[in-house]
């Protein structure tokens, strides 16, 4: 949701951008300006409250209600969430599951789509059909089968079994989509490396990575971002507290009929941030990566 | 393509800590069984400075001072994570050996039902847990074969309990020249002051549990215990259309007619009719005693008081959440141990001290004032036998249908009498499905 709206934002900038450059154009521009202010303006609004209530004292949210400005900076909900729930050990294991995710799942995606949509394998569509229907199944569904699997090969409560299970879930969405994209790959460029007495293995590492690359680090960025911010199967798998993500521990905070919403706030603000900064990090590479397709 | 060198470096580095991370977490559970010391694995969640919370910190601390050979491995769990998670944790090897878990049908009851939680029933009268626990606080922690609370074995120890009472605004009630008022109709006379003065009295949560709690207390007002026991317990059979629930649901809409309760109530959230009040907006809240601790620290700007619901025989309440023993525990004397702790005197007065609502503390070693009336007040209701649990208990998933239908008579969309149809309907199959 949250990266979302940043890529809207960064995208909406650069048509901005874009517009400025067209010589002497009308007042639909400044139409256009002001609707893209006013969907800054929505998207950017959850933060702003957020935010405010991050830094403010219990007893002044209860008193003045949540859309009040504070009257000074009040920390001390951030720093005491961040001991209570050791956060620098679950961003520790966010980033290592999440960056483990990434790479994995886009290796996989690669070798598979590879063959999908370079190798042409037998049944193809099938394959790929399959991959489609598994990418729809709702976590809930899966839940009990990974439970019972995860148990037997004693795997319950370890982050490797999150790990597995991620890059194959984001594997299966990575090869339908590089699968599209490599069945479009030119086969001239193949046919002239194989005829060269290159192998398939150096096809594949010398050629087909290389030029797809910005589709393949558009991918990674996404299933990093998108394993950051899976609750549902972390809740499950992740029982330890040492093992926890930071989606997990953002649920401490929420009680059976009671919540802090103070410190809540503080918290969404900390689970909000690394995803965010390694959003506005890897922007342009984004960026890049959706406009340029694999054919130069 | 720097970009990409960056993400693989830090997901290689990712890696090899993950392979010595999880080789690291399978040897500290391994190790800890065959050692000489052992380790107490204790789950629960309660906020470190709640009531709760900070009694058992301390409980902790004179567990390992009894116990020199044993660590205790705290964790703090959110609520969520147990709810979701629990029948999973408990059914593996990597069950806690003692935790805290919801008391009620469909959730202790269904894992004592599955066989997940030990049965505690010969600490519990061995140790004398049965004799502090009064008749209707051992409702909860008893379950039987079909996990119905009520009787049966013993499957958890509550160590505090929760009410719902009036908080009032003392302010606000002198400045209407209003006294506490101690009969139901001096309560009424006080809502309809407030009202004529042009100030909403009540501040009410329609969109989650709080309305509901309201039309419970008036229903109760015409009820008596077995009224009670048929309805949560299905000991006899309920009639929806008996004089407590009509009454209840009447004098619901009634209210809400009257301006006692706002029409814009029912979308409202438990939290923002917490706030509401402690901002001073509304002179009353109805609500239960888990707002006390925050109330007394939040509310700043003016003086504020609680009563009992007056006139009530009984009231909406109940043990608080329960110790439970997981089947799977390897240290269960340990654990018995530990809840016994909890249960002392010295324990029991300090989760008074700290405003929670202890089940068997000395009212004479509660020191703080606002405190001392919070469990007065409770030890005067649970001496007469008046706790009545909570409405949205009787039946799996009935919360929605209550909140739905609460949120129908405050909309005025709905007659009470249809109300009560809607409510009977769920409750009627649930009957069925248990064979009662």
């Amino acid at each position: 949701m949250t990266s979302l709206s940043v890529r809207q934002a960064g995208s909406a900038r650069q048509a901005a951008h874009a517009g400025g450059r067209i010589p002497g154009a009308g007042p639909g521009r400044w139409a256009v300006l002001a609707a893209l202010v006013v969907l800054a303006v929505v998207m950017l609004f959850p933060f702003v409250i957020v935010t405010l209530n991050a830094v403010k004292t219990p007893a002044e949210y209860s008193s003045n209600g949540p859309l009040s400005l504070p009257h000074g900076i009040y920390l001390d909900g951030i720093i005491e969430f961040w001991n209570r729930v050791d956060f620098g050990r679950k961003l520790l294991n966010s980033l290592l599951i999440s960056g483990a995710v990434a790479v994995l799942a886009v290796a996989l995606s690669v070798l598979n789509a590879y063959a999908i949509g370079i190798g042409r394998v037998r049944g193809r569509l099938w394959i790929l059909v399959l991959f489609l229907v598994a990418n729809t199944l709702p976590q809930e569904a899966l839940a009990y089968p990974l439970y019972y699997l995860s148990k037997e090969v004693g795997l319950y409560d370890s982050r490797l079994a999150v790990i597995l299970i991620f890059t194959v879930v984001q594997g299966a969405f990575g090869t339908y989509l590089l699968s599209a994209v490599l069945g479009d790959f030119p086969k001239e460029i193949i046919e002239a490396a194989a005829m060269d007495g290159a192998s398939r293995w150096r096809v594949l590492w010398r050629i087909v990575v290389p030029i797809s690359s910005p589709t393949l680090s558009v991918l990674m960025i996404f299933f990093f971002i998108w394993t950051w911010n899976e609750f549902f199967l972390p809740l499950i798998f992740l029982i330890s507290n040492d093992n926890q993500t930071v989606p997990v521990a953002l649920g401490v905070l929420q009680g059976d009929k009671m919540m802090d919403a103070t410190m809540s706030s503080a918290s969404a603000l900390l689970g909000i941030v690394p995803a965010v900064a390694f959003f506005l990090i890897f922007q342009r590479t984004l960026t890049r990566g959706v406009t340029v397709g694999a054919i130069k | 393509m720097s970009k990409i060198g960056i993400v693989a470096a830090l997901a290689a580095a990712a890696l090899t800590l993950a392979a010595c991370g999880s080789s690291d977490s399978t040897d500290t559970s391994g190790g800890g069984g065959s050692n000489e010391a052992k380790t107490l694995t204790l789950w629960h969640y309660e906020g470190a400075s709640s009531a709760m919370g900070v009694a058992w910190a301390d409980a902790i601390k004179q567990f390992e001072a009894s116990h020199p050979n044993v660590k205790v491995k705290f964790e703090e769990k959110s609520f969520e994570q147990i709810q979701k998670t629990a029948s999973m944790v408990l059914g593996s090897d990597q069950a806690p050996d003692i935790m805290e878990y919801n008391k009620g049908n469909a959730t202790a009851g269904l894992l004592s039902k599955q066989g997940l939680l030990t049965d505690l029933s010969e600490p519990a009268t061995k140790r004398g847990w049965d004799k502090l626990l009064s008749p209707s606080l051992q409702t909860t922690a008893r379950y039987d074969d079909r996990g119905i609370m009520g009787s049966g074995k013993w499957f958890g120890i509550p160590n505090y309990a929760e009410y719902v009472m009036v908080y009032y605004n003392k302010d606000a009630f002198e400045k209407q020249g209003i006294a506490v008022p101690t009969t139901f109709d001096e309560f009424t006379a006080a809502l309809d002051k407030f009202a004529k003065a042009g100030i909403t009295p009540i501040s009410v949560g329609g969109a989650e549990y709080p309305a509901q709690q309201i039309m419970y207390q008036l229903a109760l007002s015409k009820a008596r215990r077995p009224w009670v026991d048929a309805l949560q317990l299905y000991k006899g059979k309920v009639d929806f259309h008996g004089p407590e629930l009509t009454y209840g649901a009447t004098t619901f809409a009634d209210w809400v007619k009257k301006g006692y309760i706002g029409k814009d109530s029912a979308g409202i959230k438990a939290e923002d009719m917490g706030t509401a009040f402690m901002s001073g907006k509304y002179p009353i809240m109805i609500s239960g005693s888990w707002w006390y601790g925050r109330v007394s620290t939040e509310v700043k700007k003016f003086k504020w008081g609680t009563f009992l619901w007056p006139g009530n025989q009984m009231s909406a309440g109940s043990s608080g959440n329960l110790w439970v023993v997981p089947e799977k525990s390897k240290n269960k004397d340990l654990a018995y141990d530990f809840i016994d702790i909890t249960m002392k005197k010295d324990i029991q007065n300090k989760l008074g001290n700290a405003g929670g609502v202890p089940v068997a503390a000395d009212p004479t070693a509660i020191t703080d004032e606002k405190n001392k009336e919070l469990i007065e007040n409770f030890n005067k209701l649970s001496a007469q036998d008046g706790l009545a649990f909570y409405p949205d208990w009787p039946a799996p998933g009935y919360y929605d249908v209550v909140v739905s239908g609460v949120q129908e008579l405050i909309n005025g969309s709905k007659a009470p009498d249809k109300v009560l149809d809607e409510l009977a309907q769920p409750y009627n199959d649930n009957l069925a499905d248990i064979g009662g």
